[in-house]
């Protein structure tokens, strides 16, 4: 048996067993959340709190883990010796990298870290002969790829439509829809990098029922860790940690929020996510933004998801950045189109307030920050000239809006807007008319309210 | 005094996993299926499957001494208790009831993390060996800075 054909127990869904002795041969047992697979011959063990263990080791190298199959719950037992403890290089920092998303999720950051990756040798693999009897659940063959799949093909039809998409909400509605189609990705989420503001905003999603516009901080939970660091992370057995995290993070935001009457917008996720792929959008050494992956099968993502994500990833960050460019181009040398006259309906009541930018409809949070000032701006020219068409290029231009010179992302921002407007607030919506053009169109007596 | 901690490792729905070692001192573990005690705490009584116990019966044999991990799966909470080895015995059937209750409320426990009942019930159960051991120490291992902290 080697490691690879039971690297299923390796992905930390069921907690392994440690078992090591002192030099005078008293036995200490314990858990571990992970053993992390190296190669064919050794294992790491991430080490954050593990005192006895640790001063175990220190006297005698040999120790015992068992580790469980999540599917069939079959047992295998490792013997191993201690190699060494690693402080620095690339194994600590892919391993700290999980702890630190892991706290930060729960929030402990800076509390709960690693402080050195132990490396063993594996001298033995037995399996627990007897372990389970025959009425076992019918075990599927160990394979950590999951057989013949059609990513070479998804991954040509991501490609092309990335790649004719004219804009960017059709291009990231494709990337979306055809992960879904062609690698069974039914959850996934993509975040922009708003550099101006340090942190992520949700532009698109499927299969949540809503979020765009959540935003994330830097360093903060795994999307967080993931735009920090710049490198992929992916997290199998997520189930206990994460359930838990996710609670305190809603916790520890609703106490950040300041004022209770600005709801935050609830972060987009699976509350019993037990598997997340998420992978940094990069265009060169710039962060275009961040693509995660959830599943509830704590066994969803495998390395050959990993590398497939990666290099539609890098597709994605070069399609955006290309949308992007043609729009700020051709902006260039467009006229304000003609106005026309509002329609009536429906009364809503639309409160700004100028200290963080955010806007309000009869109460509800709608969009805030550099959205919520282009919104105002465009409703407030709808109720004192009765202007619907609007240009790129004039919110460009204007500087009220507080928009860097260079990387706006207005685009961003304005895909942002019409999304948050068809989620919350369908009585007044953005149409495109045209390349870097949109009209107002408002279906509703709105009373506009300044504070 | 007893410590609370451990007063509940004698509950149902625990995981619980022992730890020995060989005269050369080479560790093992092994999934237990039930703890009990008659006398207050003074020794408990940890029912292993005879089918996946042989190292850990012969560890026993050579060096008496045991190391007992009870876990709560859904807090984490978890306690170990050390301790000496006073005899070993094949359990009585009378006891079969108390152990296949215990599996089943395993099974429940797994089961609200996802792992299907009827796995859990297919653990080798039955016959087990009852091995009772003189409480000596009791430590807090629920993962977290306290862990390894004396209870007792």
């Amino acid at each position: 048996m080697t490691l690879s054909e039971i690297s299923r127990c390796f992905h930390g869904v069921i907690p392994s067993i440690i078992a090591s002795s002192d030099r005078h041969g008293v036995p200490n047992v314990t858990y571990l959340s992970q053993v992390h697979l190296l190669d064919e011959r050794h294992v790491v063990l991430s080490r954050q709190f593990f005192n006895k263990t640790s001063r175990n080791i220190a006297e005698n190298p040999q120790v015992c883990i068992e580790v469980y199959d999540p599917v069939t719950f079959e047992a295998w037992r490792l013997r191993l010796r201690f190699l060494r403890t690693e402080t620095s290089g690339p194994l600590f920092e892919s391993m700290a990298m999980r702890i630190q998303a892991i706290a930060s999720h729960t929030g402990m950051s800076g509390v709960f870290r690693l402080i050195g990756a132990d490396v063993f040798e594996v001298l033995r693999v037995e399996r627990v002969d007897g372990y389970l009897t025959g009425a076992a659940s019918p075990a599927e063959p160990l394979s950590p790829t999951g057989g013949y799949r059609t990513e070479l093909r998804g991954l040509q039809l991501v490609s092309e439509r990335i790649n004719r998409a004219e804009d960017l909400e059709t291009l990231l509605a494709a990337a979306l829809d055809a992960l879904a189609v062609y690698f069974g990705f039914e959850h996934t989420i993509v975040l922009l990098n708003d550099e101006a503001a340090g942190r992520l905003v949700t532009i698109s999603c499927r299969g949540y029922g809503g979020g765009v516009g959540a935003e994330v901080a830097f360093g903060e939970g795994l999307i967080g860790t993931v735009a920090a660091e710049r490198r992929v992370l992916r997290m199998t057995g997520l189930e206990a940690s994460l359930q838990y995290g996710r609670a305190v993070r809603r916790e520890i935001l609703s106490g950040e929020g300041g004022r209770t009457i600005r709801p935050e917008i609830p972060l987009p996720g699976l509350a019993d996510a037990q598997s997340a792929l998420v992978i940094p959008l990069t265009v060169g050494e710039r962060l275009t933004g961040v693509l995660a992956a959830e599943s509830r099968d704590p066994l969803a993502f495998g390395e050959w998801d990993e590398a497939y994500l990666g290099i539609i990833g890098n597709q994605i960050a070069l399609g955006i950045d290309r949308v992007m460019q043609e729009e700020s181009e051709l902006d260039a040398g467009l006229a304000p189109p003609p106005r026309a006259l509002p329609a009536r309906m429906r009364r809503h009541t639309l409160t700004y307030y100028r200290d963080d930018d955010s806007i309000f409809f009869d109460g509800e949070y709608l969009i805030r920050n550099v959205p919520g000032r282009i919104l105002w701006k465009l409703l407030a020219e709808w109720k004192r000239e009765g202007r619907t068409a609007f240009t790129n290029r004039e919110l460009r231009l204007d500087r009220s809006l507080g928009l860097p010179d260079l990387k706006d992302n207005l685009e961003t921002r304005l895909i942002l807007l019409r999304s948050r407007l068809r989620e919350k607030f369908p009585a007044v919506q953005l149409t495109p008319t045209g390349r870097g053009r949109f009209s107002l169109v408002v279906n509703a007596e709105l009373e506009l309210v300044e504070r | 005094m007893i410590p609370e901690r451990l007063r509940k490792c004698v509950q149902s729905g625990l995981s619980i996993i022992v730890g020995t070692a060989d005269a050369e001192h080479v560790p093992s573990c092994c999934r237990g299926l039930a703890l009990k005690t008659s006398d207050d705490f003074e020794t408990v009584t940890v029912y292993l499957p005879a089918a996946t116990s042989h190292e850990t019966m012969a560890n026993i044999a050579t060096t008496r001494r045991l190391a007992v991990l009870c876990s709560e799966v859904s807090t984490h909470e978890t306690t170990q208790i050390k301790g000496v080895t006073r005899g070993v015995r094949l359990a009585p059937s009378a006891d079969e009831v108390f152990v296949r209750e215990r599996l089943e409320a395993f099974a429940e426990s797994l089961a609200s993390l996802g792992l299907p009942r009827h796995v859990t019930r297919s653990l080798a159960h039955w016959p087990a060996f009852a091995v009772d051991l003189t409480v000596e120490e009791v430590f807090d291992q629920t993962p977290g800075p306290n862990a390894g902290n004396p209870l007792k």
